[in-house]
């Protein structure tokens, strides 16, 4: 009985396929089938495979040979078009006819993917997509057979004992019933069956042909027949045509563009479907767009210069990516880029990088703009890092330069250092923007530089005292003058001044803030603080501030900057101070009414600038008067303190008359002691030992004070004369050099001597004596060697062990708001603690420090 | 000539009038300030007791609240009372 039904199934399948076998020849031609035949084939692949045992191999086989056949008709058409656009023209248009093919021909085949013999290697994702469609089975396969137009008496009892074929009738029915309603009014079956196949493609993700065993031949068979053969010539056609575009001729993009689609669809590979494309078609694009620019790029150079090259390269790469979104898959738009910047840009970097130094210096903007664009394209910032080094040297050497030009005038004049300062600093932060769009990287290039040119000592420096007493440290080291000039600025634009006068608030504040700007570049901002808070302190004492409000602005803004809090709190304490002795004033006057004169300044000291010596100094009798007065009411008000005068810096308004007229002049209070000398024996010469007895003043204040009497500057007429009149400096005053009256002394304004008129003598008030000001400048030294200790136990007590690297850079970091910390000062700071055991090094790792609690 | 003073502004620091130069709970110096606070004067006051011992105010204070009984001065143990002058 095997033997019968296996020579009845040879019948079968030469019974009826060459009969199919036309439908299929005709879908393949795409010629027109009806919906007859179409129904047709799908009627006999699914009767063949049911009764045949082998049936779906011998159709598979079958199917392969007219294919086959086919294709190589297709071929012969497409090699017998000599030129080659024509051939270009014609492979698409055969192409894309298959390619139709390829979606709608595998439908009627369904049913050949369930059998193991022609199931290709893409098991695994037809199998689950077919379990899907196998629950519903046994009822849609009636359907199928009913759309089908066929009756078949065993069909019901055969698909209920199989399910795997009735699932493979089911899908094939069903598409072929989508396909019979929806052609409904046109004639032609198979044009309806492409239609619906072609929109399913678009509108479904997954083809349903796709994993389709049929569809995998076609393709394959396509590849292995035609397109191996000729994808040479077709690439390098294409490759021509776009090379004819890159030359600006004539040429069919579409040609490009179906190649390219054939490329792509032609793979049949469902995990990589680019592979085709990729291993082809974008190595040849790429090969081509290389050899293109590699001579263009050499030739464009050599012809217009580097400059224009730049240009040339920037449009090239646009262009070129315009181009590839037109030519190319997504995908490979990164590697062409690559591939366009590697030719055009760093095959040619050095010579572009050389053309920089030149342009920062002409401010050429736009160039380097461009430049900089070109360069960020390159991988790792070579390029870039080569500008910014090329921006940060020109900062340095320009700005240094320009300070050094114009050094004559800007080391005496704080106001014209600091807005030459700032102008540098706007021109370069001007070209960062408008050349490198503020990039980060080249604002850092910025900041770099302008610390140098902030902190360079070559034009002016300060220096500072070069031992410290009791440690035995020596410490030589100039700084930058610019915190100081900063402070000075400061000073000008916040005490009563001409610069202060002429500029309206909000100039002001502009300018304080350009300060700020300023000062976050400076390394040594303790220096900066120093000055600020001596400047304060006289404005504050002498009352000079042109605006109490921006004074305290200030205050807040330093503290916004960063600077260290107790600096802030102290500068605000003083501003306290000022108001609670005011408030203390006016207690003290209704207190005691004939003493309207008086003005009483206490002051907390541990907030004000240091004043570390008393000066004894006999006061004119009248004020002897009042301090006992203060004194008690003072003690009245707050037990348990004592007042302890500063007459260095008290000082007073005094009216001077002589026989010309009757002045009033602001004076210090030693300069009023001086003057009192006088008050018994206005025409006495008095000599200066006598003068030294009556005052009680120190050598040096005397001689000082004495000075600003007899030769105080920009005044026509001195308060004082003095015999011999030809000394030239206070410390020619011999001890019987004689000081008198100038009785003819007067004010002069605009060459006329006035009869009335105010002058000020104070001229800047000394906070201190000489001998504490170079303590002064010892102390800023000492305290930063207490700050550098201070902050490396705050550090170690929190690490307990850390290693040297890592002490400095947190060290740094601490100490950088108030100046930065040199190695050697470092170094001899760890010594000195190890030395008097706050901490020991490691006994392995002399690198290694270790907390000593 | 005659020179008249039509004005002055005196400038004075004040300091405490202590009977000891550091604080006996600190040891710290009456003119800079106790363990807890950054700058002397107003903020860190001292105060005195009726047995005229003198402390930084933070100091006694957080002493006094550390005795849960008998408050005394930790100097002369006195019964401690603050001096209002």
């Amino acid at each position: 009985m095997l033997r019968a039904i296996g020579k009845r199934d040879r019948d079968i399948f030469e019974e009826v396929w060459p009969d199919k076998r036309r439908i299929v020849l005709k879908l393949l031609r795409q010629d027109t089938v009806s919906q007859r035949e179409w129904q047709d084939l799908f009627f006999g692949v699914h009767f063949v495979c049911l009764w045949d045992e082998k049936g779906a191999a011998k159709i598979y086989d079958c199917l392969q040979q007219d294919i086959v056949e086919f294709i190589v008709q297709a071929q012969s058409q497409v090699q017998a078009q000599r030129g080659e656009q024509a051939l270009l023209a014609t492979y698409i248009v055969e192409w894309r006819k298959f390619f139709t093919q390829s979606n709608y021909l595998p439908l009627p085949f369904r049913q050949l993917e369930q059998s193991p013999q022609v199931k290709p290697s893409s098991s695994g994702s037809s199998s689950s997509a077919s379990a899907t469609v196998s629950a519903s089975g046994a009822s849609t396969s009636a359907a199928a057979a009913a759309a089908a137009g066929s009756s078949c008496s065993n069909q019901a009892g055969k698909s209920g004992a199989s399910t795997s074929s009735a699932t493979g009738a089911s899908t094939s029915a069903a598409a072929a019933a989508a396909a019979a309603s929806t052609s409904a009014s046109t004639s032609s079956a198979a044009a309806a069956a492409s239609g619906s196949g072609s929109s399913s493609t678009t509108s479904t993700k997954k083809n349903p042909t796709e994993d389709s065993p049929v569809r995998k031949l076609m393709l394959d068979s396509w590849n292995k027949h035609i397109f191996h053969d000729i994808k040479h010539r077709l690439q390098e056609s294409a490759m021509k045509i776009v090379h004819a575009e890159r030359n600006g001729d004539a040429y069919d993009a579409q040609l490009v563009v179906g190649v390219r689609e054939s490329y792509v669809n032609l793979s049949s590979n469902a995990e990589d479907k680019l592979e085709i494309y990729r291993e082809n078609f974008e190595m040849a694009y790429l090969k081509a767009t290389a050899e293109f620019y590699r001579l263009k790029s050499a030739e464009q150079q050599q012809e217009n210069g580097v400059l224009a090259y730049m240009k040339y390269a920037d449009s090239k790469l646009r262009e070129e990516e315009v181009r590839a979104k037109r030519y190319l898959e997504p995908s490979s738009f990164s590697i062409l880029t690559y591939t366009l910047v590697k030719v055009l840009i760093v095959d040619h970097l050095n010579s572009i990088i050389a053309e920089c130094p030149a342009l920062i210096r002409d401010y050429e903007t736009e160039r380097l703009n461009l430049m900089f664009r070109l360069m960020d394209r390159v991988l790792h910032g070579v390029g870039v890092e080569a500008m910014m080094g090329d921006l940060q040297r020109h900062i340095m050497s320009a700005g240094l330069a320009d300070m050094l030009s114009a050094s004559e005038v800007i080391t005496q004049d704080s106001e014209k250092y600091v807005e030459r300062l700032l102008e540098l600093f706007n021109k370069f932060s001007d070209l960062v923007r408008n050349a490198f769009n503020d990039d980060p990287r080249f604002l850092t290039a910025r900041d770099i530089a302008f610390k140098t040119v902030v902190n360079d000592t070559s034009v002016f420096k300060m220096e500072l005292p070069t031992s410290i007493a009791n440690r035995g440290v020596k410490y030589t080291a100039p700084e930058s003058k610019c915190p100081e000039l900063l402070a000075n600025y400061c000073d000008m634009l916040l005490r009563r001044t001409p610069l202060s006068k002429r500029l309206i608030s909000e100039q002001i504040d502009a300018r304080l803030r350009d300060v700020l700007l300023v000062l976050k570049y400076v390394n040594n901002k303790d220096v900066f603080m120093r000055y600020h808070k001596v400047h304060l302190t006289r404005r504050l004492i002498l009352g000079t501030s042109a605006d109490s409000e921006k004074e305290e602005d200030i205050v807040e803004w330093l503290r916004e900057v960063g600077m260290p809090a107790d600096y802030v709190n102290r500068l605000a304490r003083m501003f306290q101070d000022i108001k609670v002795s005011e408030d203390l004033n006016t207690q003290f006057r209704t207190s005691i009414s004939r003493h309207d004169a008086i003005n009483i300044k206490i002051l907390n000291a541990g907030a004000w600038a240091r004043c570390s010596e008393r000066v004894s100094v006999s006061l004119p009798i009248e004020l002897e008067d009042y301090i006992p007065d203060v004194e008690e009411f003072y003690k009245k008000k707050h037990s348990g303190r004592k007042l302890q005068w500063y007459h260095h810096m008290s000082n007073g308004t005094i009216t001077f008359v002589n026989n010309f007229g009757r002045y009033d002049l602001d004076v210090t209070t030693f300069q009023m002691a001086v003057l009192f000398a006088w008050n018994q024996r206005q025409h006495d010469k008095i000599s200066y030992e006598n003068l030294r007895l009556a005052t009680e003043l120190p050598d040096p204040e005397l001689r000082r004070t004495l000075w600003s009497l007899v030769a105080f500057p920009k005044i026509k007429k001195q308060i004082l004369l003095m015999e011999p009149s030809a000394i030239s400096s206070p410390k020619d005053f011999a001890e019987n050099t004689m000081f008198y009256i100038n009785q003819e002394f007067a004010i002069v304004k605009n060459g006329k001597s006035q009869r009335r008129g105010k002058l000020n003598l104070i001229g800047r008030l000394q906070l201190s004596t000489e001998r504490s000001q170079q303590e002064d400048n010892q102390s800023i030294v000492q305290l930063r060697i207490l700050r550098t200790q201070e902050a490396i136990i705050k550090i170690m007590k929190v690490r307990k062990r850390m290693n040297n690297a890592a002490l400095q850079g947190e060290l740094i970091d601490i100490l950088k708001n108030m100046f930065l910390p040199s190695k050697k000062m470092i170094k001899e700071q760890l010594e000195w603690l190890i030395e008097h055991k706050y901490m020991r090094r490691d006994d392995d790792d002399i690198n290694m420090f270790i907390y000593v609690a | 000539m005659k020179v008249k003073i039509k004005s002055w502004t005196g400038v004075a620091t004040w300091r405490w009038i202590a009977n000891d130069e550091n604080c006996g709970i600190c040891r710290m110096s009456f003119e800079s300030t106790c363990p807890e606070c950054a700058l002397p004067g107003d903020d860190c006051p001292l105060v005195w007791g009726v047995c005229s011992h003198c402390f930084h105010m933070h100091c006694i204070v957080k002493w006094l609240n550390l005795q849960p009984l008998n408050k005394q001065c930790p100097m002369c143990r006195q019964s401690w009372k603050f001096n209002v002058h």
